[in-house]
């Protein structure tokens, strides 16, 4: 360590909140809080592609219309389909959006396959599934991504999680382990390319409004928001935002969760 | 391209605590830029005019209140001639505090006037500002509450007693804020800062941010965006929350750079 050279300091933006000449990657587009995350850092400047990992024809329905928005707000986009349990696929969506679109400083992991059963009756098979789709998906792209980040020195990972990734519910429990599993992943990653100008964050989103399976039921979602300060639930497109200040961040905020619940986890 | 609207703060009145120097004056610039007007206060009036200065010539508007925090009274004071002043206040950062005389010493050293000093400048200070600005804010039905607190306010530190009690006290502080005032339209988040040198000799102390996982230092100026955003419509999802911005140093544990090999064994 006596060769330690300090990391340079980043220049301060003019505006800090732009993301003019990025390239961002975010999977799960088609997902509600991808879809908030893709036109966020759309609206910020970015140029972006929007990836799924399921392709059955309603999905890629959703997430065309997300790249049809991107386009609307004049930024250059791309759709791409990946299989994140096959290395070739997730590189070759990585290729793809970085030289569809000329580099990748940018990637969110906002897929998600909410499951909720009692454990009793998730199979071996089941619990694979529900890991491979919340817990294998952010690590293999990361994985993918982070290769070609560090050749240009700079990146910035997002990381979307359920705020079951911190508190507990009964039958979210192989749905809870995996998106918990997100926020070590998070962390761990966060250190091993700390020198390489990748920061890697997470958004821990509350109970949000029109959340499959959790927030678009109205007698769950009337019992919810009376526990939040607020009284309603966190609307995806109070996730975007959130998305674009860790996008736009000088590198100084990494391994780092950020709750966008409302409060839910502030209180008893 | 400009900042998306939600990111602006145009027209509204932030009350700056501890914007002398430090982080406070690079937040004061920060907020100018993002058009909020900006009312700085701490003891000493003649780093707050410099401060206010600096905010001028970046097209800004900044008035200057030289008050002691610690003091009931003089915080009423502070909070009237700023509402008189600008007939509205939006949003308070607290972010007066620091190192107190006795923190250093072992305990069994330690007088109960040093340990009654540090906490009521780390976190009686902040109760009064917060005490004293919200019914304003309530009277609206809006308004943003930051408090800065530290890295050693989420984790212990040797011979360090005050700092890290009162600033503990600040995160928690937050959010019975963020739970109890929601209701009421204001929203409280909390800031914790990890090492930002403020002079080439703390930064020499720092080792020039070798033991940070980035392997830099905070910038001052890096803190202006995080607290831009958080008093921004852009958090309007996010509240009763603390946001660590320390280069990756709560998310570590064990020696700096750490990263152990173990092969995966089959077992024997």
């Amino acid at each position: 360590m006596s060769d330690f050279v300090p990391t340079p300091n980043p220049e301060r933006p003019d505006d800090p909140f732009l993301l003019r000449g990025r390239v961002a990657l975010v999977v799960g587009a088609g997902d509600p809080l991808g879809r908030a995350a893709a036109v966020a850092l759309a609206e910020a400047g970015a140029d972006v592609a929007v990836a799924t990992l399921r392709a059955g024809p309603q999905e890629v329905v959703r997430v065309n219309s997300v790249a049809n928005e991107i386009w609307s707000l004049g930024r250059a986009n791309t759709a791409i389909t990946l299989d994140a349990s096959d290395a070739n696929s997730v590189d070759a969506a990585v290729a793809r959006a970085s030289s569809e679109l000329g580099r990748l400083d940018i990637l969110v992991n906002a897929a998600d396959l909410p499951v909720a059963a009692p454990l009793d009756e998730v199979s071996p098979d089941d619990w694979h599934a529900i890991l491979d789709a919340n817990l294998l998906a952010p690590a293999m792209t990361a994985r993918a991504a982070a290769r070609v980040m560090k050749v240009n020195g700079y990146g910035r990972i997002i990381n979307l999680v359920s705020v079951l990734a911190a508190r507990g519910v009964a039958n979210t429990s192989a749905y809870a382990a995996a998106h918990a599993g997100v926020l070590a992943l998070t962390r761990a990653l966060s250190q091993e390319w700390a020198r390489s100008g990748i920061t890697v964050n997470a958004l821990q989103v509350g109970i949000y409004e029109g959340q499959h399976g959790f927030g678009d039921d109205p007698e769950t979602v009337r019992q919810v928001a009376r526990m939040l300060p607020a009284k309603e639930l966190v609307k995806p497109e109070d996730v975007g935002p959130a998305v674009v200040a860790l996008a736009a961040d000088s590198g100084f905020i990494t391994g780092e969760t950020i709750a966008v619940d409302g409060a839910a986890t502030a209180r008893v | 391209m400009a900042t998306p609207d939600r990111f602006r703060l145009d027209g509204q009145v932030v009350l700056l605590t501890g914007a002398g120097r430090g982080l406070g004056r690079a937040m004061a610039l920060s907020y100018a830029d993002a058009g909020a007007k900006v009312v700085g206060a701490s003891r000493t009036l003649s780093q707050l005019e410099e401060t206010a200065e600096l905010v001028a010539e970046r097209g800004g508007e900044a008035i200057s209140i030289a008050t002691d925090v610690t003091d009931p009274a003089a915080v009423e004071g502070m909070v009237a001639e700023t509402i008189d002043r600008f007939g509205r206040l939006d949003i308070l950062m607290n972010n007066a505090g620091g190192g107190a005389e006795g923190d250093g010493s072992p305990l069994e050293q330690l007088t109960d006037e040093q340990w009654r000093w540090g906490i009521d400048m780390n976190l009686t200070s902040q109760m009064l500002c917060a005490r004293t600005v919200l019914p304003h804010m309530t009277e609206r039905g809006s308004g943003v509450i930051i408090n800065v607190a530290s890295g050693f306010g989420l984790r212990g530190g040797r011979d360090n007693w005050m700092y890290v009690s009162a600033k503990a006290g600040v995160v928690n502080f937050t959010r019975s804020l963020a739970v109890t005032y929601g209701p009421a339209g204001v929203r409280t988040n909390c800031i914790a800062p990890g090492i930002f040198p403020h002079t080439p000799q703390a930064l020499e102390r720092w080792r020039g941010g070798r033991y940070i996982p980035v392997g830099r230092a905070g910038v001052a100026w890096e803190m202006g965006p995080l607290a831009v955003f958080l008093s921004s419509d852009a958090a309007a999802g996010i509240s009763g929350e603390t946001i660590a911005q320390d280069g990756g140093g709560l998310a570590a544990i064990g020696p700096t750079g750490w990263a152990p090999r173990v092969r995966l064994t089959e077992p024997t």
